[in-house]
């Protein structure tokens, strides 16, 4: 019976209650797993992929730049304790796919006891067409993808030159990670003919036979290896790809967090509504003798209900919007590494429990504070009209005391330094000022009310002051939803202030630094993210056509500095000297170059010089694999890329140590009063055929700089839409449970008076006073947790100095939506309120 | 008396449905109620008094027969015209008071004026002062006793010069010393202001202070008497 009472009937017979918070548990699960998904996919295949592309591998041998084929030789005395496998491996664009692929060029006969794909009982291709020609194995689901089947051709593009590759055959990748979806496995020989490494190899994997001691393996295994080189397990490769990522990891974690803050916080708003309406039939089943235990038995199972169900749906919804959100969060990502293929995004079993815990635990969660507090209301009490719930003054002091301890916090952890380069007390401050709103929410909404209330007569508008009034009076339950929405509407704002500080500060950048005239890059993927590099062709190719002095290739490694990873580049310096080129604050930056090409020296980016403290005078060493290199650095540049950190030396001093695998990029320097578009026409055809290239004009790059960058935070969109489904969704629930409770009263104000559409007015009042408080709030907390964003985090994860820039119309756009979704959101309830029929109700209420 | 009546009904009929159940509230109820006159219905729980009472204060409709207030047709009026008609000519008062609960008293009062957009704060505190709560007018009604909220309730019932004044049970949730101060209280604000008082009573000694009293059962008129 109390099941029917508190939780079977009332579903029957108000189900939109039910739904309604099923959408507001399901929404916060949704955007937790969906920043979760998206960021696994983006970034898996570039570090979690290491390890399972290497399969058996236990120990392997790499070097930035490659290796020398005839290592494989010096190492043949470990041969009788290991396998020795020769791996090439590069990040092709499949073009038939639009996207990155990962090339692995294998020894296919040996393969099959060190990777998982060609191993066990799986069945394997036929040898014959993969070893002959350039045959490759593509996984099942590429095939189906691509509608692709044993014999058909695939087209790759490689350093812009475009080549068929045969599918030799297909092969099964379930039940192993989603990396093996996106790979195409090719004989070693041909890849290295393939990728124009003929010679060289990208890594060498040992395997130990039987049981051998890995320690003894590896020491046995660097006695063979020329200085410089070493065996590590694959691990450490992977740890060193973790640390590129680490900021942007940390930060996708935390953005995780701030949806689960808000996900929490409207799924606490929606359950504590549910519970806190139940007062009267709980007080009644007590006062007639329904034990606590029993009553809370019962809300607690409809909180298990609504957990499980919002969070099946929410987990659905999330891996939806993963998709969604993959090729914004890809270009995040592309900011820091370039060309990583994305992973598909899968079902996750793991992320779906995740995602089923969080709603079914903070589902009960939320239900137990609402509970614990309609159980301590004596029945009797419960049963009767509640009074005013009114904030005394000490209430009122409390709370002003608790908020500026808040805020004292989050002032004094904003100046804290980073933790092991992750902004870490900055994002807590940053949650703190969240949680502000939380706590200040019911203050905020009873000063507003008495700021209305007081003068009562004296103002206009009765539906406004009873609607301010009854705010008020409702106070506990609507604060919830002016809390969550100003939380919805801080992290907007927050966003929005980055992004328009990161804009502008990045349209000086391109204006300042961007000075060539044409830029010529490979052919981008479909989704817009470059893939590997240039032909080193291209660059004697541009010169011919308009002279040495004007190319400047841009050539680039990962490398280790001081054990961390770093990109270490070669830039014409000889040409830029005379240009300029990248920004340096308060410098001539033709002036920097033509320093560092007369003196030999080096420029870093500002992440670099943030991240191990170097500035204009100090000596940068680097081990590289030829030999050692030392250069003073002359010039820290702005960069808003490579966050990791970035060391840019002449291209002579690169190419002496790396092979010319071609540059990343090149920008080229036009003799005055040429035509770039001319220009662009010569280059073009004079690749046309050979290579699939792109050439940008100065325009056209910076314009493309800034859509790299919108895109990339085009998340900032999906923020707005969570804002409005936040808000929604709580002032949906808060009022139609307000307008449940005040049956009575609005029937007496229909009675005495009062039409339609003062009681409509009335209720939408409420809704646009609660938006107007928390878009207000919010606003405000958004911009000073924006300002945390833009000065300590993104410093300290980044190394980037940004100008703040507040987005004043886009903070008045935010605070006129959230106002009107409130608005529309309060429409259904104010009708169920004008549609009350007074006689009626006061039939029913007494 | 002179005049037309303020309130007339004539073979009014109003049913309700309970369930599967029809139900007959009333059943070709005539009544009238003059200026200044103050009419008592009486009867058991059930006889219809509420609708009666429903239907003069123009928050209901009838289903069958004419009801008139003030000269205007409750079956046909418009919406807007029954709203006006609450606003500017009715005054309600509740057994159960029906005080807006996070209003005070002084909000309470001035309430039914502020629905029409006017002001009169002399008006609201003088009638405060006349129901003999002055020194209560910024509590709350959660701070009143009962006979405090319903002295309230007969202010906010009269603050907008109503014709007529409706009451349903005004003394049912109070004591029978308070429910006489109260209907003392209400019969001589109406006798000052001019209005016409329908009163539903189960109180004898209430219906005693009636000008004439209307026993109703099954929703049917079956006795009168002066």
């Amino acid at each position: 019976m109390i099941l029917k009472a508190l939780l079977l009937r009332p579903l029957l017979r108000r189900p939109w209650r039910f739904l309604v918070t099923v959408v507001g548990v399901a929404t916060g699960v949704a955007a937790v797993i969906s920043t979760i998904a998206a960021s696994r996919a983006a970034i898996a295949s570039f570090a979690e992929g290491i390890e399972e592309v290497a399969g058996a591998a236990r120990l392997e041998i790499a070097s930035p730049g490659g290796l020398p084929e005839t290592l494989l030789a010096e190492l043949r005395p470990v041969s009788g304790d290991a396998l020795v496998v020769p791996v090439v491996e590069e990040t092709v664009l499949l073009l038939e796919l639009g996207d990155g692929v990962r090339l692995l060029g294998v020894d296919l006969l040996l393969d099959a006891e060190v990777r998982p794909v060609l191993s066990g009982d799986r069945e394997l291709p036929d040898l014959d067409a993969t070893l002959l020609g350039f045959g490759a194995l593509v996984s099942r689901r590429l095939a189906e993808d691509l509608d692709i089947a044993a014999g058909d051709a695939l087209s790759v593009s490689i350093g812009g030159r475009p080549r068929s590759v045969e599918v030799a055959a297909v092969f099964e990748a379930d039940g192993l990670s989603a990396v093996w979806e996106r790979v195409l496995i090719m004989d070693v020989a041909a890849a290295q003919e393939l990728l124009g490494r003929v010679g060289r190899l990208d890594r060498i994997e040992l395997v130990p036979r039987g049981s051998v001691d890995l320690d003894e393996l590896r020491v046995r295994t660097d006695a063979l290896l020329p200085d410089g080189l070493a065996a590590s397990p694959p691990g450490e490769r992977r740890r060193f790809a973790e640390q590129m990522l680490a900021s942007l990891r940390f930060n996708l974690v935390a953005l995780s967090a701030i949806s689960l803050l808000v996900a929490g916080v409207l799924i606490a708003t929606t359950l504590a509504t549910s519970v806190v309406q139940r007062l009267f039939v709980v007080s009644l089943l007590r006062s007639l003798g329904a034990s606590r235990a029993r009553v809370a038995s019962v809300v607690l199972l409809e909180a298990l209900g609504i957990g499980i169900v919002g969070g099946v749906l929410g987990v659905a919804g999330g891996f939806v919007g993963a998709r969604l959100a993959l090729a914004s969060v890809r270009f995040t990502v592309a900011s820091v590494v370039r060309g990583i293929p994305a992973s598909e995004i899968r079902f996750d079993p793991q992320l779906a429990a995740l995602g089923l815990a969080i709603a079914v635990v903070t589902a009960l969660a939320a239900a137990v504070l609402p509970l614990m507090e309609i159980m301590s209301v004596p029945p009797l009490q419960g049963l009767r009209t509640a009074p005013p719930q009114r904030m005394r003054t000490r209430s009122r002091l409390a709370t002003v005391a608790v908020l500026l301890a808040m805020a004292a916090a989050a002032a004094a952890l904003a100046r804290m330094p980073a933790i092991d380069d992750l902004p870490i007390p900055a994002l807590t401050a940053a949650l703190v000022a969240m949680a502000a709103l939380l706590v200040g929410s019911g203050l905020l909404l009873d000063t507003l009310a008495r700021l209305g209330h007081a003068p009562f007569a004296r103002l206009r508008g009765a539906a406004l002051q009873l609607a301010a009034a009854a705010l008020s009076a409702g106070r506990r339950r609507a604060a919830w939803a002016a809390g969550s929405v100003a939380v919805a509407v801080a992290l907007a704002v927050a966003i929005a202030t980055m992004v328009s500080s990161f804009r502008a500060t990045v349209e000086g950048w391109t204006t300042s630094g961007m000075r060539a005239d044409l830029w010529v890059r490979p052919l981008a993927a479909g989704t817009g993210v470059w893939v590997g590099r240039l032909d080193p062709e291209i660059v004697t190719i541009a010169e011919e056509l308009f002279g040495p002095e004007t190319a400047d290739p841009f050539y680039s490694q990962t490398v280790a500095y001081q054990g961390r990873p770093v990109s270490f580049a070669g830039a014409a310096f000889d040409v830029v000297r005379f240009h300029g080129s990248v920004p340096f604050p308060g410098r001539d930056s033709a002036e920097v170059f033509d320093r560092a090409w007369r003196e030999r020296a080096a420029v870093v980016n500002e992440p670099f010089a943030t991240r191990f403290g170097i500035g204009e005078g100090d000596t940068v060493r680097f081990e590289l694999p030829g030999g050692v290199l030392e250069r003073e650095v002359v010039g820290v540049f702005r960069d808003y890329s490579r966050s990791h950190g970035l060391v840019v030396v002449d291209r002579s001093d690169f190419l002496r140590f790396f092979p010319d695998a071609g540059p990343d990029d090149m920008a080229l320097f036009l003799p005055p009063e040429s035509d770039a578009g001319v220009a662009r026409e010569r280059l073009l055809e004079a690749v046309r055929g050979r290579f699939l290239v792109e050439a940008l004009d100065n325009r056209e790059l910076r314009a493309a700089v800034l859509g790299a960058f919108e895109r990339t935070f085009s998340i900032t969109t999906a923020l707005y839409l969570v804002t409005a489904v936040v808000a929604v969704v709580a002032v949906l629930t808060v009022l139609l449970t307000l307008v449940g409770e005040r049956r009575r009263e609005l029937a007496t104000v229909r009675a005495v008076g009062g039409s339609r559409g003062q009681v409509l007015a009335m209720v939408v009042s409420e809704a646009g006073l609660l938006g107007l408080a928390a878009a207000a709030a919010g606003t405000v907390v958004g911009i000073a947790v924006g300002v945390i964003l833009v000065k300590v985090v993104n410093l300290q994860s980044f190394g980037w100095s940004l100008e703040l820039v507040l987005p004043w119309s886009s903070l008045v756009t935010m605070a006129v939506w959230v106002v009107a979704t409130c608005l529309v959101a309060g429409l259904p309830p104010a009708l169920v309120a004008a549609r009350m029929q007074p006689a009626a109700v006061l039939r029913e209420e007494g | 008396m002179t005049g037309a009546p303020v309130v007339e009904l004539d073979r009014v009929g109003r049913n309700y449905r309970r369930g599967d159940e029809e139900v007959h509230a009333l059943v070709d109820l005539s009544l009238t109620l003059d200026s200044g006159e103050l009419v008592a219905l009486v009867g058991p729980s059930g006889c219809g008094k509420s609708t009666a009472l429903n239907l003069v204060a123009a928050v209901d409709r009838p289903d069958r027969g004419r009801v008139t207030v003030c000269g205007v047709d409750i079956a046909t009026a418009s919406e807007n015209e029954l709203v006006a008609l609450r606003r500017r000519s009715i005054g309600m008062v509740f057994q159960a008071f029906h005080l807006v609960p996070h209003l005070t008293v002084e909000e309470n009062v001035s309430l039914p004026l502020a629905l029409d957009g006017r002001r009169d704060p002399d008006r609201v505190l003088d009638l405060i002062d006349r129901v003999g709560l002055g020194h209560r007018a910024r509590h709350y009604p959660s701070e009143l006793s009962g006979g405090e909220q319903q002295r309230t309730a007969v202010a906010r019932a009269l603050v907008h010069r109503p014709r007529v004044v409706v009451a349903d049970e005004p003394t049912g949730n109070l004591d029978s010393r308070t429910g006489a101060a109260v209907i003392e209280l209400l019969d001589e604000l109406r006798r000052s202001e001019g209005a016409a008082l329908l009163l539903a009573t189960h109180d004898a000694r209430v219906a005693g202070a009636a000008d004439r009293v209307c026993e109703l059962a099954d929703g049917r008129l079956v006795g009168r008497r002066s």
